[in-house]
């Protein structure tokens, strides 16, 4: 007996078990379905061509050609088992051999080979540094390898495909297609409308407590981040809590930090198994544009005071926030989120009281490491999210500012360009190579608007369609604003582009420092090139390495051998290997922290979309005004966008102490159980879940006494 | 002429609250078995000298960053020019300090009044009452200890800013010990207890040794907190 079962996936496919005397006597053949229903169903050679006729353009006579020739095909093979992938596999064979090329792509199965899930379910993905291995991670895994190969095939064109897949440029989440990359808004929005999901069981009101509203926007960020790739931002943290603070006394607001960072930081149920990548602005002064905005208190009612009316209570909540951060866990590691963006601008330095709060901060990024410095020079405001991405508000913002529940942003997607490449193919070249960078923007900009298109398709089912938390309309718009989303150009591997082009690294002479910042500068110009033609708003943006460095570089070993092994940075012989992320210099080379800040700076103001200098500290801890010294020079002589200072720990898993640097064994007890926590992508992270290109510039990073 | 061996442009941990550049002039006189610049205590020769004018045009290019200089060892005072060299920095704009095993206070005493230099940071090794416990972390057979005491005297009498610093090793030092060394530098002194780290040490054998853990150096800390100025744990 044959046996016909859906395997779940797609109902029409089947799995077909032969009966072992079939040959007997093919007309008392009987094939069985056994639909998603677990029920079983009689063969029936028209569910291919059924299949077809759904799937594809074919006309029916072909289908049922087809459909006829594959079954002949499976009754002829001498088989215990046919399973649905094969019988798909030999439809699309057939549709091969009739010359129907196209027929075959639209009738194409997703889907993950037997050893790849063997490998998925039991071992570790080192693609992303924030997944921790168990069943909802690798859920996670299975899910994104399907998604991804469709959109390799249904979102985007054949060229830009081709185009990822060589490695020309590289596209970020696809594993996430479905979701736009980023998000950053206002707590105003929670305090406000309350908590009111679509498709949730119950509906919040506006809260009362703090607590309740704390509990209510954590919940709110593990609601967006099930529909966004990326990070979770929330603007001006401080200043929108502070009406929820009057007569908080100190020991419950150390009590309401905590709750905001341990919930935070314990979110790794969230979404398979993955923190949320959350990041919260914070501000010392209240900014310009929110001093005159009328505050809205506990239930959600305007308290009849302005913003700047509450900044004593701002002032306690940052204090007591970095109070947790300095403690860190339970073991003194520090919290990987929620990050603390801090806001430095004109107005701190003048701001009461701004001298005591940099030296506690600075004790946290000098202790933990956590502080991000955000340097917001002149007049412009900014909302900064994920590992470095930084939205400047533009005028309409700024209205916006007056509602700030209406302040939601989003960055649609994220791809970044090989720069290395562009000087492979133009072979020393300069205007050949300026051709193709031109080339490769475009191409970014065709994927952006395939992007943009599908999760248009998406928003417009609405209530109904799978983003309908990003559809829904509290304030007479949809959450997701379309009109304000940004589409990233990332870049990787300037430094090895402008090696492989000039012979000179970035850092070896003023020639090739220059030739480099020409490129960056180019990028930007085609970049707003792209804005007027298609009307999509492309900030440049430093690409979160992650695996990408690690891919491009495998790829461009295999496709320049030559050309790569010259400049490709790492271990070659380990497989270790990488590309210098985004326009940085060679972190192996000791180039001290002052050219470091200075050098990266006079790239950040090409990069609008954030841009971040990491001060590297491994196992040292300065004193905290040495680190307030250095953040106050940065933000005067410098034009650098954000620092942060990265201290390396060893936390031991036997005896449960955590020192600084980076050890083989722990000091204490001699064990080996430990594990190295440091942050080479914009995060803290574990170094057992990396992937192998991340460990070699681990071991590349150039270290001395203090940087 | 200057017998400079290792040049760090910036550090953020070698002067509370400046950004410095850092200078190694190589030797020392001691042999602190905890020493973790074995290799320019042992054989300095095997360092390439590092030209003035390269360190020159580092600081002169980034004096929008760079406070100070500060100028350690090996033991710097061993070096005769080195007020040559305290001044040729001070005369660019920068401030100076020098880390000092106390052992020169002649020298030391010149440049605290040919006004040379700005903070000093002098080591104490262990306590001054105790002659085989300064040589047994300092390496030698005989310590002059007067030499040291002395300096402590100069510096407490001086109008500069300064420091004491211990090591502390556990199989050299216990509390009572910092207690001790508390109570000799006294109410003018600001004393730092650094925490001893099992690397690359200038006696192989003491990369076995457990440090203490920060807490207990921190208890130690609190113990003597009112016999001096000021106390602070670092690393
Ligand atoms: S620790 Fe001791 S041996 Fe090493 S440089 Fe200082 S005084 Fe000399
Ligand atoms: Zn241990």
């Amino acid at each position: 007996m044959i046996k016909m079962r859906d395997d779940g996936f797609r109902p029409k496919q089947v799995l077909i078990e032969r009966e072992a005397d079939l040959q007997k006597d093919a007309t008392d053949l009987s094939l069985f379905v056994r639909t998603s229903d677990e029920e079983i169903k009689k063969w029936n050679r028209n569910k291919i061509t059924e299949a077809l006729l759904r799937e594809t353009d074919i006309s029916e006579d072909a289908a049922k050609i087809i459909a006829r020739e594959v079954e002949k095909l499976i009754f002829s093979l001498n088989i215990e088992n046919v399973t649905a992938p094969l019988i798909r596999e030999l439809t699309n064979a057939k549709l091969i051999e009739y010359g129907l090329e196209h027929i075959r792509r639209q009738h194409t199965r997703l889907g993950v080979p037997l050893y790849d899930a063997r490998e998925i379910i039991i071992n570790h993905n080192k693609e992303n540094a924030n997944v921790p291995h168990g069943p909802e991670a690798t859920n996670l895994t299975l899910a994104e390898r399907i998604k991804k190969e469709f959109a390799l095939i249904e979102v985007f064109s054949q060229d830009v495909a081709d185009a990822h897949m060589r490695g020309d440029i590289h596209l970020h989440d696809l594993g996430m297609i479905d979701r736009p990359y980023c998000s950053g808004q206002n707590i105003e929005y929670v305090k406000k409308f309350g908590l009111n999901l679509p498709n949730a069981i119950s509906i919040a009101r506006p809260a009362k407590h703090p607590e309740v509203l704390i509990e209510q926007i954590i919940k709110f960020s593990a609601a967006l981040q099930g529909t966004f790739a990326g990070a979770i931002g929330w603007d001006a943290f401080n200043i929108f809590l502070a009406p929820y603070l009057v007569g908080v006394d100190d020991t419950r607001m150390k009590q309401l930090a905590q709750i905001l960072i341990y919930e935070f930081a314990q979110q790794a149920v969230a979404r398979g198994g993955q923190s949320i990548f959350s990041d919260i602005n914070l501000y010392w002064e209240c900014p310009k544009h929110f001093e005159d905005v009328p505050a809205i208190g506990p239930g959600g009612k305007l308290t009849g005071n302005t913003y700047s009316d509450y900044m004593d209570e701002a002032h306690r909540f940052l204090q007591a926030l970095f109070e947790v951060y300095y403690e860190g866990d339970a073991l003194g590691r520090p919290f990987f989120f929620p990050k603390p963006n801090v806001h430095i601008t004109e107005k701190f330095f003048t701001t009461e009281g701004h001298e005591d709060f940099l030296y506690l901060i600075s004790k946290v990024a000098s202790e933990k490491g956590n502080t991000y410095y955000v340097f917001d020079r002149g007049d412009t405001a900014k909302i900064s999210e994920c590992c470095r991405l930084a939205f400047q508000l533009r005028e309409s913002d700024l209205e916006d500012a007056k509602q700030p529940w209406k302040m939601r942003y989003s960055a649609m997607q994220n791809v970044t360009v090989n720069l290395p490449r562009i000087a492979y193919e133009a072979k020393g070249d300069d205007t050949r190579l300026f051709e193709i960078l031109r080339e490769r923007v475009e191409l970014v900009a065709k994927a952006h608007l395939q992007k943009k298109a599908f999760i248009s398709k998406l928003l417009n089912l609405g209530k109904n369609g799978p983003l309908a938390l990003l559809a829904m309309e509290l304030d007479g718009e949809p959450y997701y604003r379309m009109r304000r989303a940004t589409f990233l150009l990332g870049m990787l591997g300037l430094n090895e582009m402008v090696q492989a082009h000039t012979g000179e690294e970035l850092h070896e002479s003023n020639d090739a420092f220059f030739f480099g910042l020409k490129v960056i500068s180019t990028m930007k110009k085609l970049a707003d090139e792209m804005e007027e033609k298609y009307g999509i708003h492309m900030p440049l943006e430093q690409t979160p390495a992650e695996s990408t460095a690690y891919r491009l570089a495998m790829l461009d070993m295999k496709h320049y051998p030559l050309r790569a092994t010259a400049v490709v940075k790492g271990d070659k012989n380990r497989g270790e290997i990488y590309y210098t992320n985004s326009t940085y210099m060679n972190i192996s080379v000791p180039i001290s922290s002052i050219e470091r800040v200075k050098k990266d700076g006079k790239f950040h103001p090409l990069i609008e979309a954030g841009a971040l200098t990491h001060v590297w500290l491994g196992e040292h801890k300065p004193a905290p005004e040495s680190i307030a010294n250095f953040v106050e020079k940065t933000f005067k002589n410098t034009q650098n966008a954000q620092i942060a200072f990265s201290p390396e720990f060893t936390s031991c898993l036997d005896c449960g102490k955590v020192v600084r640097g980076l050890n083989e064994n722990c000091i204490y007890c001699g064990s080996d159980n430990i594990e190295g926590i440091t942050r080479v992508t914009g995060f803290f992270s574990k170094i057992n879940s990396w992937n192998k290109g991340k460990i070699g510039e681990l071991k590349d990073r150039y270290r001395d006494r203090a940087i | 002429m200057f017998n400079i061996k290792g040049f760090i442009k910036t550090s953020l941990v070698d002067w509370d609250g400046k950004i410095t550049s850092v200078i190694f002039l190589p030797s020392c006189n001691f042999r602190c078995p905890f020493c973790h610049n074995k290799e320019l205590v042992l054989n300095p020769n095997e360092f390439e000298n590092i030209s003035i004018e390269e360190i020159d045009s580092f600081l002169l290019e980034n004096k929008d960053f760079v406070d100070g200089v500060v100028i350690t060892g090996g033991e710097p005072t061993l070096h005769k020019n080195l007020p040559e060299l305290c001044k040729h920095f001070k005369e660019m704009g920068l401030l100076v300090k020098v880390d000092t095993n106390g052992s020169n206070p002649e020298m030391l005493k010149h440049l605290i009044d040919q006004k040379l230099i700005d903070y000093v940071a002098m080591d104490i090794k262990a306590p001054l009452s105790n002659v085989k416990k300064y040589c047994n972390s300092t390496g030698l057979e005989e310590v002059n200890i007067e030499n040291i005491k002395k300096s402590i005297d100069i510096l407490r009498k001086s109008d500069i800013d300064f420091e004491f610093r211990t090591t502390v090793v556990p199989t050299l030092h216990t509390a009572e010990d910092i207690a001790e060394i508390s109570r000799f530098v006294g109410r003018e002194s600001k004393l730092i207890l650094q925490n001893f780290t099992p690397r690359n040490t200038l006696n192989n054998e003491f990369t076995r040794i457990k440090p203490y853990e920060r807490e207990e150096l921190k208890r130690m800390a609190e113990i003597v907190k009112g016999y001096v100025k000021d106390i602070k744990v670092r690393g």
